[in-house]
């Protein structure tokens, strides 16, 4: 399989690496030629210097032969004119990231597919969601959509004063309403484990839940945890992310901005409505305290600068902010961050990655967790294959792994032992990245 | 020949030399232009006196006419090859513009006042009259240029005592000049012509309208404009024909109709003028008068606003712009207090018909009247002259006064700077008006402008106040020169009884002057004051 990147920046390299594990077809293009040698040296990959809007560049690196096509430079105009040219040159499948939201909306993108276009991406809307699902259910450290509204993935800090400390799994099941949650890894002291049911859940261990959509505060109830209501919001960064937070989550919650750019933050103050805009600079001490740090129920900070994000987050812990959120773009931090007290880190060009991710690797590995050190995998069960004869809890299912919950007809099921799979059922599989390999070949038996 | 020819590309080449007179020259060439125009649309009432009857009032048109044309096709020939109107000049053109169309506008009152014969003058009077015709008042130049000026600025105060008694033909052109002149003389020109270059065209069209561009050319805008306008107009006929109909069965029809296409004009240019001896207190019947609310409150209206309506089909806007939606709410509260301020007087007997058609008449500016003002107490007086005449309804309508929409923006500047001292220092501190969100700088500005409009707007009405009270009768008040001045400067036309053809000549030029300065917003005016005094030069204040 061949897949053309254009663009070598962070989402472009990020997504590279990913890829280049399963495919090692991979071209990237870019017009700078030192980020490309870097590209080469650390992946091993072809690259093609040039403007990928040309079509000498595209056909250079093959795209009458690619199957992705994926357009993800900084500029918009750019990306959609690559993918549009790239389509009439014969790739099959094009992916172009886009800023203006507008393009989003269902009618628009179903225009940009007839031209050519077949998945649009925006990693700012995409952290939004993220920060959107967060908000609202605060105790959550991190939740993604597995598949559309049926089934969730979420992560939570167990405390100490929760009921479940120091039990068994077992032994906390009939704290478990029928079949709407599971644990399905839990994150200890840097280390991933894969629960059965005499795992003992300790203190400060990070749980991932697979849960329905009815069953979301069920999980929230069963670690103990009171779910605050979030109402005033302090967003630190006025760059496209801030803004397309403010934007987005202004209908629900009263949001102040902060930005240092008072260019910027007047054109803020134009475009978004019922938005208070602040100028200054976020790690002020000072102006925090004048704007009421510790009225805030919760802080975003997305500014272009990773460490002032992780800084003004901790200011505001330390000032009795209950939640916060921070934009870490670079991946070196994430541990160090999140064990100094952050509550979730959001990362554009890994939301973007493994989105892409998804449509590229259909039925692989689905997506990486920040700072934990295990996939998922998404299977579709075939019709005569022999795992749909038992239940799971009877079938040989390797170690380090579980599945982690099943769509069926478009809704979502939890698959304790005694759940039995039948064909057509998309499965979702949690595993540790030595047993994917086995895991894939279980389900391919 | 050789060296003819050379010296000939020489002079070519050089740009025309903007000597003293250079822009006297062009401003007499822009002049000449409307006059044309006017010239032309005198055939209007040319035919109507035709169809009456009317062969004086038609000789009358005829000859204005013909002179009005000769007068500005020389003007426009003999300076032809001037420059083009730059910036700076726009306002001049209009400030001078709007005073030669009123002058000129005064040609057929004072031609037909001397060559119709009195016999036939008579005969325009209701059978059994003891006056004598109004039409004889026009003798006096004054007197006619103050009909023109408060036709064309859509004011509607009114030197013929009796209106009927001047003939058809006369009273229909005094409702067609309200009608020119409510969506402005300039834009018609502009629609008509469509010459000027963009530039100046767009600030023109800016001195006499909102400024607000529909279409992207400016003359698309001012087309679109017309026909909206001329739409309104067409209905109110329509609505006032049927309307008089139903509610008065017995009145002639042909009278109806002709009440109804002037009362159709007066009401969309929201001028007042009106065709009965009682303006519309002559129908007597209280559904009348309630009848007539409707005309006046479209034509208080923005243009922009039908347009966004009829082209856009945004019926939302109904309540989502901010001054339709402020109109309608005025009115309501506002003649609703005055009916119960007139009410508590106990001088007026029916004080709810009077104060809701008193109120809105005055709010939109039309001043149609139903009550004789003059007997009024002190306070219902002052309530309609702060509260109504002073406000005015909506920017990009056809009304006078200080307008909702500046009214609106001050009051929000007052509750903005108040808020502003309970945020935080660094916080911007937007203001949300209209639908548009304004930083500080532009709500300073916003502001700045609208008070020092606001403020000169009413030096203007507290001056002529001043010197109604000296050269006034002896029997009216303060309160009476207050209306009467705020009347004219708002392009009202409600009177208390001081405009009368007996009044002061000094009384009649600050009238005319403020009709001028109130259809034209002032500042067009003083900027041709400066240009007199200072010529066009920059200067350093």
């Amino acid at each position: 399989m061949k897949i053309i990147i254009a663009g070598d920046g962070e989402v472009g390299f990020y997504l590279a690496k990913l890829l280049i594990v399963e495919y090692p077809d991979i071209t990237l293009i870019d017009t700078q030629q030192d980020k490309l040698e870097f590209a080469e040296k650390n992946l091993g990959i072809a690259t093609v210097f040039g403007d990928s809007t040309s079509f000498t560049t595209l056909k250079q690196a093959g795209v009458e032969y690619a199957n992705f096509l994926i357009a993800v430079t900084s500029v918009e105009s750019t990306n959609i004119t690559t993918c549009l040219i790239g389509k009439k040159l014969g790739a099959k499948f094009t992916i172009a990231r886009i800023d203006n939201i507008e393009y989003l909306a269902e009618k628009n993108s179903n225009d940009l597919r007839d031209l050519g276009i077949d998945i649009l991406i925006s990693p700012e809307s995409l952290v939004t969601r993220e920060v959107k699902y967060i908000l609202k259910s605060p105790a959550l450290l991190e939740t993604f959509s597995l598949h559309d509204r049926a089934l969730y993935l979420m992560g939570l800090l167990l405390e100490e004063d929760a009921p479940i400390v120091n039990k068994t799994i077992v032994e906390t099941t009939h704290l478990i309403p029928y079949n709407s949650f599971m644990i399905v890894a839990v994150h200890r002291n840097g280390k991933t484990l894969i629960p059965t049911g005499k795992l003992q859940l300790k203190v400060d261990d990070l749980l991932y839940f697979v849960s329905t959509d009815e069953g979301k505060d069920n999980v929230v109830d069963y670690t103990g945890k009171k779910s605050p209501q979030i109402k005033n919001i302090l967003v630190v960064g006025g760059s496209r992310t801030g803004k397309h937070i403010a934007l987005k989550l202004s209908k629900r919650y009263n949001i102040k901005l902060i930005d240092k750019d008072i260019e910027k933050c007047n054109y803020l103050a134009k475009t978004i409505p019922n938005v208070q805009i602040v100028c200054g600079d976020g790690t002020n001490i000072k102006l925090l305290e004048e704007e009421g740090i510790e009225t805030f129920d919760a802080i975003v900070s997305v500014t272009g600068n990773s460490e002032t994000n992780i800084f003004t987050c901790l200011i505001a812990k330390e000032s009795g902010v209950g939640k916060a959120i921070a934009m870490v773009e670079n991946t070196g931090l994430f541990d160090y961050s999140q064990r100094m007290g952050i509550d979730t880190l959001i990362n554009k060009k890994m939301a973007a990655a493994n989105f892409i991710f998804r449509y590229i690797i259909k039925g692989r590995v689905l997506t990486h967790l920040y700072g934990v050190d295990a996939k998922i995998q998404e299977f579709v069960i075939d019709r005569n294959s022999e795992i749909t004869q038992k239940p799971i809890n009877e079938l040989n299912f390797p170690k380090d792994a579980i599945v982690s919950g099943v769509i069926r007809n478009g809704a979502g099921y939890i698959t304790l032992g005694s759940f039995q799979l039948m064909p057509d059922d998309k499965v979702f599989v949690f595993s540790l990245p030595q047993s994917s390999s086995n895991v894939s070949s279980f389900f391919r038996q | 020949m050789l060296v003819h020819s050379s010296g000939n590309k020489i002079t070519s080449m050089i740009p025309v030399r903007h000597n003293k007179y250079a822009t006297l020259r062009m401003l007499l060439r822009q002049i000449g232009g409307l006059q044309i125009l006017i010239g032309f649309s005198l055939s209007v009432p040319l035919i109507v006196s035709l169809i009456y009857g009317e062969i004086f009032s038609a000789i009358g048109f005829f000859a204005s006419a013909s002179l009005i044309i000769l007068v500005g096709f020389l003007l426009y020939k003999r300076f032809q090859t001037s420059f083009e109107p730059l910036h700076r000049h726009a306002l001049i053109i209009a400030a001078l513009g709007w005073l030669s169309i009123a002058i000129a506008g005064s040609l057929p009152y004072i031609i037909i006042a001397y060559i119709t014969p009195a016999e036939t003058a008579r005969q325009y009077c209701q059978t059994g009259a003891d006056y004598v015709s109004s039409l004889f008042y026009f003798k006096n130049p004054l007197h006619a240029i103050f009909e023109s000026m408060s036709g064309f600025t859509t004011t509607g105060l009114s030197m013929a005592v009796h209106e009927p008694s001047i003939g058809k033909g006369l009273l229909f052109y005094r409702s067609f000049t309200q009608l020119l002149g409510g969506a402005g003389f300039i834009v018609l020109s502009l629609a008509v012509l469509g010459q000027s270059n963009g530039r100046v065209a767009l600030l023109l069209y800016g001195t006499e309208s909102t400024g607000e561009r529909l279409k992207p050319s400016i003359i698309e805008t001012a087309r679109s404009i017309w026909k909206i306008y001329l739409g309104i107009t067409l209905f109110s006929f329509i609505y006032l024909v049927v309307g008089t109909y139903l509610i008065l069965p017995d009145y002639s029809l042909s009278e109806n109709i002709f009440d109804s296409i002037n009362h159709a004009m007066a009401g969309q240019s929201t001028g007042g003028f009106s065709t009965l001896d009682d303006s519309i207190a002559g129908y007597n019947s209280f559904k009348m008068d309630m009848l007539y609310l409707l005309p006046m409150i479209l034509g208080s209206l923005s243009l922009p606003f039908y347009f966004k309506v009829v082209h856009e089909k945004q019926i939302s806007q109904f309540w989502k712009n901010l001054q339709t939606r402020s109109i309608f709410i005025a009115c309501i509260f506002g003649s609703l207090l005055l009916s119960m301020m007139l009410m508590k007087s106990g001088i007026i007997s029916e004080p709810f018909r009077i104060g809701i058609f008193q109120f809105v008449s005055a709010l939109t500016t039309t001043g149609w009247q139903t009550s004789d003002v003059h007997i009024w107490d002190s306070a219902s007086v002052v309530f309609i002259v702060m509260a109504a005449m002073i406000v005015g309804g909506a920017a990009g309508a056809t009304v006078g006064g200080i307008k909702i929409i500046r009214v609106l923006l001050i009051f929000k500047g007052l509750f903005w700077h108040i808020n502003k001292y309970f945020s935080t220092e660094n916080s911007i501190k937007v203001v949300r008006f209209n639908e548009k969100r304004l930083l500080p700088d532009e709500m300073n500005r916003e502001l700045a402008a609208a008070a020092t409009f606001s403020f000169i707007y009413l030096l203007f009405v507290l001056i002529s106040a001043l010197i109604t009270f000296y050269f006034m009768g002896n029997n009216f008040s303060i309160t009476d020169a207050l209306f009467e001045s705020a009347s004219a400067q708002g392009t009202v036309g409600l009177s208390c009884g001081i405009t009368n053809p007996a009044m002061s000549p000094v009384l009649e030029i600050t009238y005319i002057i403020q009709m001028w300065t109130g259809r034209l917003e002032i500042i067009p005016v003083l900027v041709l004051l400066r240009t007199i005094l200072f010529g066009t030069k920059p200067k350093i204040v």
